[in-house]
Parts: C-alpha cells; sequence; structure tokens
C-alpha cells in the first residue's frame, strides 16, 4: 500500500474539521487562533498534496502554500495584538467574557 | 513578455502614499498635512485610473492582473468611498490623536486590496488581495482604545480568519480539480472535464459552496451575517461606513468576476450558483429587515439594513447566475446598485457621524428633535433613509427598478416580489428614524454643530443621491460600459 | 511494501523497550542491595545542579515580549520569500532582483516605523 493522494486528502480534510471544531467551541481566544492556524495548515496540506499529484511540473500548490503562511503569519501578529489592547482594557483572553455588545 | 506597468499606476501610485503617510507620521507634528497626503494620493490615483477608461481591457503578469472596465469601475468606487470615510473621519480622529497616520495609511491599503481583489483574476493573488483589505479593516476596527472597539476587532478578526480558512479550502478543491489557478484556465479545464466526471464528484459543487461561504462573509450574507451588528457598534463610525460599503463592493466585484469567469459555462453549472444565491438573498434580505426592526442603536440598525440590502444586491448576482453568458442586465445592475449604494449608505453614516460625535450617543432615542436642532444633518439623514428605502427623487429608486427589473428578466420573479415586500418592511424602521427626527420634541434646545468637512462630504454623498436619482441616464450607460469582464 | 512497515515496527519495539529498561534498571539494582542508598538534602533536591529556584515558576512575562515576538514573526517571514529568490538567484535575473528591491523597500518602511516609533528599545 502506498500513499496516494486519496490519504493526504484525508489527513487535509480530518485536520480542517478539528481546527474548525477547535475555533467554533473553544472559549479562549488563543487557542481559537491557534485552530485558525491548523486549518489553513490543512489547505496547505491539500495544496501541496494537489501539486504534487495533479500537476508535478508546475509549483503553483507549493508557491501558494507558501504565501498562505505569510498571510497567516501577519493574520496572527495583528490577532495577537488585538487580543493585548483586550487584555489590558478586560484582564481576560476569554471569548465569552468579550459580550458587552449583543443583540 | 513585457511587464506594462502602465497597468498597474493605480495601485502602485496608491501604495507610494501610503508608504509616504507612515513615513511622514514620524516627523510631522501638524496631522492634518496626513489627510491631505492621503486625499491627493486618492486623487493621483483615481487620475490614473481615468486614463486606463476607455482603453483596451488588457492584462499584466500573465492574467493575473486584468485591466478592463469592470474592474476600473470598482476601483473608482473604491477610492471615492475611500476619499469621503477620510474626509468624514476629519471630527473623529480627535479621539486618537496620536495615531492619525497608521489611520489614514491603513485605509489607503485596504482600498488597494480591494482594488485589487477587484482586478484579480487569478486564485493566489485573490486570496492575497482579499487579505490586505481584512487585515487593515481588522486593525482599523480595533483602532479605538476602547473595550468595545478591541472587542469589535477581535471578532471580526477571528470570524474572518474562519471565513478566509473556507473560502481557501475551496479554492485548494478548485486548484486540485483542474490544476489551474488563473480562473480563465480553470473554466476551460471545466469545460473539458466529461459531465458523468464533474456529476460523480463532489470535489467541484463542494469547492463552489465553500468558495460561497468565504465570499459569503465578506459581503455579509446570511448565514454569515453574525459579525456584522458587533463589529458595525463596536467599530470607529467612519470604519463602520467604509467596511459597510467599500468591503461589500470588493466582496460583490470579486464574487461576480470569479463566479462569472470561473463557473459560468456549462450552464447547469451556472444556473447552479445562480439557484443558491438566489435563496440566499431571500433569506439574507428577509432576516436583515425583520431584525433591523427590533433595533434601539443605530449603528446596529445600519448594519442589519445593511445586511438587508446585500440581499438586495445579490438578487443581481442571481441573475448573472441564472442568465450565465447572456447576461449583461445582471451585472450592471449590481454595478448600479453598488454606485447608488455606496453613496446612499456613506452619506446615512456621515449624518450619523455628526450627529453622535456632538450628543455622545448612538441610540435612536437621542436623535429626537435633530430636525431642529441640526435641520441640515438631518435633511441629509432623511435623504439617504429614504433612498435606502428606495422612494423616489433618490438613486436607491432607480437602483432597485435597475436591480429587479434584471431579476424578472432572467425569470426570478419570484425573488423579486420578496424584494418588493421587504422593501415595504424596510420603510417601517427606516421612517421610524425620520419621524423621531422631525415630529419627537427635542430634548434640548441646543444646536449640533458640525465641521466643514462633514458638511461638504454629506452636501457630496447627497447630492450625488439626488443626481443618481433624477438623471440617472448617463451613469445606467456607464454601468452598461464596465460589465465587459475580461475573459480571454 | 510491507517490509517498510515491518522495520518501522521493530524499531518500534525496540525503542519502547530501551525505554522501558532505562528506568527498571537502577530499580532492579536497589533492590538487589547492589548500589548504596546515601540520601543527603542536595542529592534528593529536584534540580542537582544549577540554581535553586526562588518563588513560583508561574510568573507573568513582562508585556514587552510580545512586542518582540509580533516584531519576530512579521520580519522572519520575510525570510520565505528572499530563500526561494537566493537560491535561484542567476536564473530569475534583474527582473526579479527589482521586486525584491521593492518588497523590501516596503518592508523597511515598517522597521523604520517601528524602529522611530521606539518598539526596539528595551524601556
Amino acid at each position: 500500500m502506498s500513499v496516494s493522494l486519496e490519504h493526504y486528502l484525508i489527513l487535509s480534510a480530518l485536520l480542517f474539521c478539528i481546527g474548525l471544531y477547535g475555533a467554533l467551541s473553544r472559549r479562549n481566544t488563543i487557542v481559537i487562533l491557534m485552530s485558525i492556524e491548523i486549518m489553513l495548515n490543512a489547505v496547505n496540506v491539500a495544496l501541496v498534496a494537489f501539486s504534487r499529484y495533479i500537476v508535478p511540473l508546475v509549483l503553483t500548490g507549493q508557491v501558494f502554500a507558501l504565501f498562505v503562511m505569510v498571510v497567516a503569519a501577519a493574520e496572527v501578529a495583528v490577532g495577537l495584538a488585538i487580543i493585548i489592547a483586550l487584555y489590558r482594557s478586560r484582564e481576560t483572553v476569554d471569548v465569552e467574557q468579550a459580550d458587552l455588545m449583543k443583540g | 513578455m513585457s511587464l506594462k506597468l502602465e497597468l498597474l499606476t493605480p495601485e502602485l501610485s496608491l501604495l507610494i502614499f501610503a508608504l509616504l503617510v507612515i513615513l511622514l507620521d514620524l516627523g510631522i507634528k501638524q496631522k492634518k498635512v496626513l489627510a491631505g497626503v492621503s486625499i491627493l494620493g486618492l486623487l493621483v490615483s483615481g487620475g490614473f485610473v481615468l486614463t486606463l477608461w476607455g482603453r483596451e481591457s488588457a492584462s499584466a503578469f500573465n492574467g493575473m492582473f486584468l485591466v478592463d472596465p469592470f474592474a476600473l469601475f470598482f476601483k473608482l468606487l473604491f477610492l471615492i468611498a475611500a476619499g469621503l470615510v477620510i474626509l468624514a473621519s476629519q471630527d473623529y480622529v480627535s479621539k486618537f490623536a496620536r495615531f492619525q497616520g497608521e489611520y489614514y495609511a491603513l485605509i489607503l491599503i485596504s482600498a488597494i486590496g480591494m482594488m485589487l481583489l477587484a482586478t484579480t483574476g487569478e486564485l493566489i493573488s485573490i486570496y492575497i488581495a482579499l487579505e490586505l483589505s481584512s487585515i487593515s479593516l481588522y486593525i482599523l476596527t480595533g483602532f479605538l482604545k476602547d473595550p468595545k472597539s478591541s472587542e469589535a476587532g477581535l471578532k471580526y478578526l477571528l470570524l474572518g480568519a474562519v471565513a478566509s480558512a473556507t473560502l481557501l479550502y475551496g479554492m485548494a478543491l478548485v486548484f486540485g480539480l483542474t490544476g489551474k489557478t488563473r480562473l480563465t484556465e480553470i473554466a476551460q479545464a471545466i469545460q473539458t472535464i466529461p459531465l458523468t466526471t464533474l456529476l460523480d464528484s463532489p470535489a467541484l459543487l463542494l469547492g463552489i459552496i465553500l468558495l460561497a461561504c468565504g465570499f459569503g462573509f465578506k459581503i455579509a450574507c446570511v448565514p454569515f451575517q453574525m459579525w456584522v451588528p458587533d463589529v458595525y457598534e463596536g467599530a470607529p463610525t467612519p470604519i463602520t461606513a467604509y467596511l459597510s460599503v467599500a468591503s461589500k463592493a470588493a466582496g460583490f466585484a470579486v464574487i461576480a468576476r470569479f463566479f462569472y469567469t470561473t463557473f459560468g459555462v456549462p450552464d447547469w453549472l451556472s444556473l447552479n450558483w445562480g439557484i443558491l444565491f438566489a435563496s440566499l438573498s431571500a433569506i439574507t434580505m428577509t432576516l436583515g429587515n425583520v431584525i433591523a426592526i427590533a433595533q434601539t442603536n443605530i449603528k446596529r440598525m445600519l448594519g442589519y439594513s445593511s445586511i438587508a440590502q446585500a440581499g438586495y444586491l445579490m438578487v443581481g448576482l442571481a441573475a448573472v447566475g441564472v442568465a450565465s453568458m447572456a447576461d449583461t442586465l445582471g451585472r450592471s445592475g449590481l454595478l448600479f446598485f453598488l454606485a447608488s449604494y455606496t453613496l446612499t449608505n456613506l452619506g446615512a453614516f456621515i449624518a450619523i457621524i455628526a450627529i453622535s460625535n456632538k450628543i455622545d450617543s448612538d441610540l435612536i432615542d437621542d436623535y429626537t428633535g435633530m430636525g431642529s436642532r441640526a435641520p441640515l444633518l438631518a435633511l441629509g439623514l432623511t435623504l439617504c433613509l429614504i433612498s435606502l428605502i428606495g422612494l423616489p427623487p433618490t438613486a436607491g429608486l432607480i437602483a432597485k427598478i435597475y436591480i429587479f427589473n434584471a431579476g424578472v428578466h432572467y425569470g426570478l420573479l419570484w425573488l423579486v416580489v420578496i424584494g418588493v415586500i421587504n422593501s415595504c418592511i424596510s420603510a417601517y424602521y427606516y421612517l421610524g428614524v425620520v419621524k423621531v427626527m422631525w415630529l419627537g420634541a427635542p430634548v434640548s434646545e441646543e444646536k449640533v454643530p458640525s465641521s466643514w468637512a462633514l458638511r461638504i462630504v454629506l452636501a457630496l454623498t447627497c447630492l450625488g443621491v439626488l443626481v443618481l436619482g433624477i438623471i440617472p441616464g448617463k451613469f445606467v450607460q456607464i454601468a452598461e460600459t464596465a460589465v465587459r469582464i475580461f475573459t480571454s | 511494501m510491507l517490509t517498510d512497515y515491518g522495520y518501522v515496527g521493530l524499531f518500534l519495539i525496540i525503542a519502547i523497550l530501551f525505554a522501558v529498561s532505562m528506568p527498571l534498571l537502577p530499580l532492579t539494582l536497589s533492590l538487589l542491595g547492589l548500589v548504596p542508598k546515601k540520601p543527603n538534602p542536595i542529592k534528593t533536591s529536584t534540580y542537582e545542579c544549577g540554581v535553586e529556584t526562588i518563588g513560583k515558576t508561574w510568573v507573568q512575562f513582562n508585556f514587552r515580549y510580545y512586542f518582540y515576538a509580533l516584531l519576530f514573526v512579521v520580519f522572519d517571514i520575510l525570510i520565505v520569500f528572499l530563500f526561494p529568490w537566493a537560491t535561484k538567484l542567476k536564473q530569475l535575473g534583474a527582473g526579479a532582483f527589482v521586486a525584491v528591491l521593492a518588497f523590501l523597500l516596503i518592508l523597511m518602511v515598517g522597521y523604520i516605523y517601528a524602529w522611530m516609533k521606539r518598539v526596539l528599545e528595551w524601556k
């Protein structure tokens, strides 16, 4: 049995679902950010696998994955900065307590 | 291969001005200069857009960067929106006097992101452009020091990141199915795949749904609308205005181009997503309007109203899908509606910025008697609200007729009926604000002063709303020119 | 193919055996009385070498570290783009060189910004 495209896609789908579940169910904002990273990395796995198996001669998928990584880093940097700002005023990183606005 | 840098001049010039604003901010004490430099940058960029208008559609970077009337129309729209928002921020920026440079620079950078979003025809650059505009908007949303703003920024960021990850997964599936990232090549690849293979594999449909989810977040359609009220309430009001018009327009631009170019043929595929958008449209406008009735905070009310307006706009998208390649009315209706909506909603927000900043409240009840305290502002707000309902003599009426006409023309009568019923529902809460302002007793006799910048911007938007409403012919023509999407 | 997994399985078994035997070895030796048992305070302390810990381990980090971490992440990512370019520097030619220069210029503005805002200094 060799590792084929399906295996990578199943891995990627599982990772994506784990990340999505984490992002929607966890309360700690840092953990939510980490879950989002898992989702993005799941996409990266799929992109690189597709690139390797569907179009082995061009590196589009790999390049796409690089860009995703860079954008993810920027997103996390901004996310952490906003969390710090919120922490300074509220002394919490719990999303359930970030509830000033409702309705 | 030549670089054809002249095609990129609008974005490049704006980028240079954005960097200039950041650098000038470090040395200059007089922060008003920064607003001037930003406006100058927008004007220069707008000038470059106008020089490109009317030329042959062209592409640069191997079809990654498409310059067609469709893209140029949106670029102008974003530049106008950014300019009006910067002018409207003149009073507001005193709340964060130390960080004005960053504020203007981020508005410019997000405008660059949106312009790129309207002009790219390739998956990677669509993603980068989307994130460039979104990340700047996350920061701007959390710009104020108060916890509400940080909270809004955090919610926007977390939900936005989840949405963009979903979008990416859809892109990965489409890429995996076709092995291409350029939209036109993907379209060709889809046409060469045998029909049975396409129907057997869920990859394409799943990809389309995931893409619709990701972009749906950007335009705030149901069921991805939950971030809207909180973010709109917490964000600085000029940024709320910017979010509600420019960011939404960028979302529509990219959806229209992406789905039209990539999934436009074969017809059954196009019909599928047309129906998807039609049903989402019906739910979106109904939900937005019904919840808006119960709101007491005017920013939240306009938030839900903007969800409802997204629903009307999606009638255009549905028409594009149903008619597929035969469509022109759907796209031109979408463009005209977006232009009218941009002016109208910006006008409404500008009036709210002027009033709320002085009375220090966003509650609708506190607007009582504004007709006598600030007659000009109240008049402007009334005009914009009337246009949002779609009553004469405003742009909103023409826009609605135009886009509903497209719906009827391509056989979406049921959707148009729902749209008209919704317009009637929406009149209730829009007119509620008008009633409070003109018929309510003022809480104090004190006048509400406003700065010249706000007055000029409000006058400009109101003039735009009236001109689009009374003599729409020329602008309909422009919208019809601008439907040409570059596809070769 | 299966033999490949066989090697992995063998490796796994050896690893587990090794890991189990390491703590068991001294225990059996001391049970058999082969090693002397002479505890003293220094020998039984958690860290036999190094400095004694003072206070609780769960102290809060200084806020400033986060700024450094954030800046580090942003500028660190730069290398993702520079590395592929640098490895193919000659083939990519002048066009890519100019593009990378433009990219660095934009990042430089960010760097100057951080510098002038005194984010890089420890206050």
